[in-house]
């Protein structure tokens, strides 16, 4: 317990050390890129923009301007969007998030099931039809980006057979489709990820003594076997729960869904600092969360990392 | 074993998210399947299906696209179409543009001005209101454009009002709003001195930057603006409800002077920023307008249900006179002779454009009420011969062997990359100039011509108010727009007098001739001017759309 305990207190400080080293970087990115948030084809004159930079401070000394940041992040008040005065950046990440994490969520959970299955037929079919059917269509999935798929989908199943709405987020059914362009990908990647460790434990020793002990093929399968194999599909699950939970631009931005993955994109082409800052820091954060997430479900799948003994290192 | 019971409560929970995720989706998809929506042109899948896929708003709806979320419904801030929009349909300013795209009364039902051209005094309706039954009073005027250039608001429209007197010392830090000179005589009196004639004020305060913001309810709550249920409407529509990056909902505003003439019972503004889905929303019913995606031109412009106007605005590239060779004119007429505006137009840039042989875009009418472009006519031309000729005399003035390396640059975008590539062939074949592409980010290459940093670059207009001099003002000496470091106090002195001139015809004189000098100078050379191509479904009529504004749906109409 107390080796646990000092473990998670030493992750703790590594997180914050690394986020702090994240929000620097990016604040001498961000103040190294040229252009404003006021440049504009549209007309204006001297005064207007000195204005408009004295109100957001960006006529300040760097290091004010960065001491402004930190604050920021340490009140968890990122103030007003430049480009969107209306609203603050608090505001467009909370109410970006819960709507980029609702679509993320089912995806997610469609594209590890189905995953992770189709992986185990696959493996158990290993050179069968079944097995070069469905890593025939992983290869597609992954081959395919999202954004062609999601325009094939709206064209078929909004447009032609009018089955689904085109785009918008408002009921069950605007769902449909977006998480069908978003999931595919992960999904295959699981499904051949799962399929060669899946291959790979099932000619190992033990699994043959567990058959060799009269155990249900069952029984092999899900309760040793694929402990074992599940092994790598978590370790890219941190960096893909991040991901699609913090919102994708393009799918968000084909499907007209209101989340926050365009955000990330379009608060860099407008310059918009602070929406910028506040993108930057949730998104580390919870990248560096969820990877904290992904080391202890490891040691809780496979008692031989022990976590005490990593941290020690 | 704990740690074996948390894994199954993860694998149940999962399993029960994906199981209500499935069920979900599939009672959604159902009752969809059943019902027919051939065709579908919006109308029919009111009562079925679209009131699943668009919310059912009982009454005449309209279902139409912002593309994205407005920046701010606070007049003074939101400074860019996507709130322009909106906002002229939730507002009112004095003036209102009329289905001639003339500032005809608004708010105002009628005005004096004085004989010297400088004092506007604007008389109020009795029933112009607000849509919380406030009346529309002149002093919400004068709060909303003091509001505007106060420094503090940071406006980015407040050169606007620099016409007003005292507006620019306000707005620069030296003078206060007290010597703004806009005064409320009475409740239904507003007096405006002007620091000169302009001809063209009436005009100007159609836009949004003017529109009166109810000094009562900003008082109360000074971010009135952010929120349906705190913005108050003086238009033909009022905000219902507002999800923010998401839609917008305006319904009739009973309480606007002339509701009667207004036809729709709903406005919904979706927020689809992809070219592609918007349009295939339009196929299927949910939106009763769109644009037609670049790629889809061809096939779709000419359409019985295709919308196309004139918008106040040009394309056209800067040369920058700082940088050899164009410090040489003769050079920078090669240039421009050499460019087949024609071919970009048809075969480039496509959707119905039009190629520009002048500056100030057609849809402006002089006194004599023909349009600025047909009079002043066409200023340029493509002439390879001449190019060539005039070519080899500037590269002699300069005592050129060989012509400087020309780099051309734009910002980042299919449609520019096009029309940069063409210009690049044109020049190497009509002028055997070999000039290097390069594009930029947008915001990048924006910086880098701000500073003259760039030799032959990209750039855009897009009117302010609808008068010409609002272009043309951009290249006096020290303007911000100027970019090219072109100087000269012939042109200054033309729009000066372009600005204060009282006699209209005289006014528009000046103007010509500024515009001639812009041609023979060749500091900034047209490639074409911008239109509005809309598509419309069957039955939608009456949407106002001006050469300069915003598209004004008062008069909308949708056939049930």
């Amino acid at each position: 317990m107390k080796h646990m305990l000092k473990y998670i207190l030493k992750r703790l400080l590594i997180m914050i050390i690394t986020l702090w080293v994240i929000i620097t970087l990016t604040f001498i990115l961000m103040i190294n890129i040229p252009g404003s948030p006021f440049n504009s084809d549209q007309s204006s004159n001297e005064t207007v923009q000195a204005n408009l930079e004295a109100h957001y401070n960006l006529d300040q000394p760097y290091y004010i301007q960065y001491l402004l940041y930190i604050k920021s992040i340490v009140t968890f008040d990122f103030g007003p969007s430049i480009k969107q005065p209306n609203q603050t950046v608090n505001d467009l990440l909370s109410r970006g998030f819960p709507i980029s994490f609702e679509l993320g969520i089912i995806t997610i959970v469609l594209a590890v099931i189905s995953g992770i299955l189709v992986g185990i037929i696959a493996a158990l079919r290993h050179n069968g039809f079944l097995d070069y059917l469905t890593m025939g269509i992983a290869v597609l999935g992954i081959s395919i980006p999202n954004f062609i798929l999601a325009t094939l989908l709206i064209q078929q199943l909004a447009v032609n057979l009018e089955i689904f709405p085109t785009a918008t987020w408002r009921s069950p059914a605007h769902m449909v489709l977006p998480v069908l362009a978003l999931a595919t990908g992960p999904m295959a990647i699981i499904a051949r990820l799962t399929r060669s460790t899946m291959l790979e434990v099932l000619t190992q020793d033990y699994i043959k003594m567990a058959k060799a002990k009269g155990l249900s093929p069952w029984k092999v399968i899900f309760k040793h076997a694929l402990r074992n194999a599940l092994m790598p599909v978590v370790t890219i699950m941190g960096t893909l729960f991040a991901g699609i939970l913090t919102g994708t631009f393009v799918i968000e931005q084909i499907f007209a869904i209101p989340g926050m993955g365009r955000y990330f994109v379009e608060s860099i082409n407008q310059r918009d600092y602070p929406v910028i800052m506040g993108t930057t820091v949730f998104y580390s954060a919870f990248l560096i969360i969820m990877l904290f997430i992904v080391d202890v479900v490891y040691g809780i799948l496979d008692p031989r990392i022990k976590m005490h003994q990593k941290g020690g290192k | 074993m704990k740690e074996r019971k948390l894994l199954w409560i993860l694998l149940v929970m999962l399993t029960a998210l994906f199981l209500a995720a499935c069920t979900a989706n599939e009672d959604a998809g159902e009752p969809q399947e059943g019902t027919d929506t051939e065709e579908g042109n919006g109308e029919d899948g009111e009562d079925g299906e679209a009131a699943e896929e668009t919310p059912d708003l009982d009454g005449k709806t309209l279902y139409i696209n912002n593309g994205q979320e407005p920046a701010s419904f606070d007049p003074s801030i939101g400074f860019d179409q996507v709130s322009w929009d909106p906002l002229n349909n939730l507002m009112e300013g004095l003036t209102r543009l009329d289905e001639n795209s003339v500032a005809a009364e608004g708010v105002a039902e009628s005005w004096d001005i004085s004989e010297d051209g400088l004092t506007y005094t604007f008389h109020l309706r009795e029933d112009a209101k607000w849509s919380n039954g406030d009346p529309v009073v002149a002093e919400d005027f004068v709060f909303a454009w003091k509001h505007m250039l106060d420094p503090e608001t940071a406006s980015q429209a407040a050169f606007l009002a620099y016409y007003i007197e005292g507006g620019e010392e306000y707005n620069s830090g030296e003078g206060s709003a007290d010597d703004v000179n806009v005064t409320a005589v009475d409740d239904k009196t507003l007096e405006v001195v002007l620091i000169q004639p302009t001809g063209f004020f009436l005009d100007l305060l159609t836009n949004p930057a003017f529109f009166p913001i109810n000094h009562q309810v900003a008082e109360e709550t000074p971010d009135w603006y952010a929120e349906a249920d705190t913005f108050v409407a003086n238009g033909p529509f009022m905000l219902e409800s507002w999800e923010h990056d998401s839609e917008m909902i305006f319904a009739k505003n009973p309480e606007y002077w002339d509701a009667d003439a207004v036809n729709l019972d709903y406005v919904h503004f979706s927020m689809v920023n992809n070219t592609n889905s918007q349009y295939q929303m339009f196929q299927t019913g949910e939106l009763d307008t769109a644009s037609i995606p670049p790629e889809m031109s061809d096939e779709l412009i000419d359409g019985d249900d295709v919308f196309i106007g004139e918008s106040g605005g040009l394309e056209f590239y800067r040369f920058n006179l700082t940088e050899e060779p164009f410090q040489n004119k003769k050079i920078r007429q090669a240039f421009s002779y050499a460019i087949n505006r024609d071919d970009i137009a048809e075969y480039v840039v496509k959707q119905g454009v039009e190629p520009a042989y002048g500056f100030v875009s057609p849809g402006f009418t002089a006194p004599d009420g023909k349009d600025f472009r047909e009079e002043n006519g066409d200023l340029l031309s493509f002439d390879p011969e001449l190019g060539k000729q005039l070519l080899e005399e500037g590269m002699q003035e300069e005592g050129y062997d060989e012509l400087p390396p020309v780099v051309l640059t734009y910002s980042t975008s299919d449609v520019n990359q096009a029309v940069a590539e063409t210009m690049q062939n044109m020049l190497s074949e009509n002028l055997g100039i070999d000039v290097t592409l390069e594009n930029q980010e947008w915001n990048v290459f924006s910086e880098a011509q701000q500073n003259l940093e760039l030799q032959f670059s990209r750039s855009s207009f897009l009117n302010d108010y609808a008068d010409p001099v609002n272009f043309l003002e951009s290249f006096t000496t020290n303007s911000y727009m100027n970019r090219t470091g072109f100087e000269s106090a012939e042109y200054d002195e033309l729009i000066q007098k372009s600005k204060s001139e009282t006699d209209e015809e005289q006014r528009y004189e000046y103007m010509y001739e500024a515009e001639r000098m812009l041609a023979e100078e060749m500091i900034a050379m047209p490639i074409r001017y911008y239109n509005v191509v809309v598509l419309e479904a069957d039955g939608v009529e009456g949407i106002l759309r001006h050469p300069v504004g915003y598209f004004d749906l008062k008069y909308a109409d949708k056939a049930e």
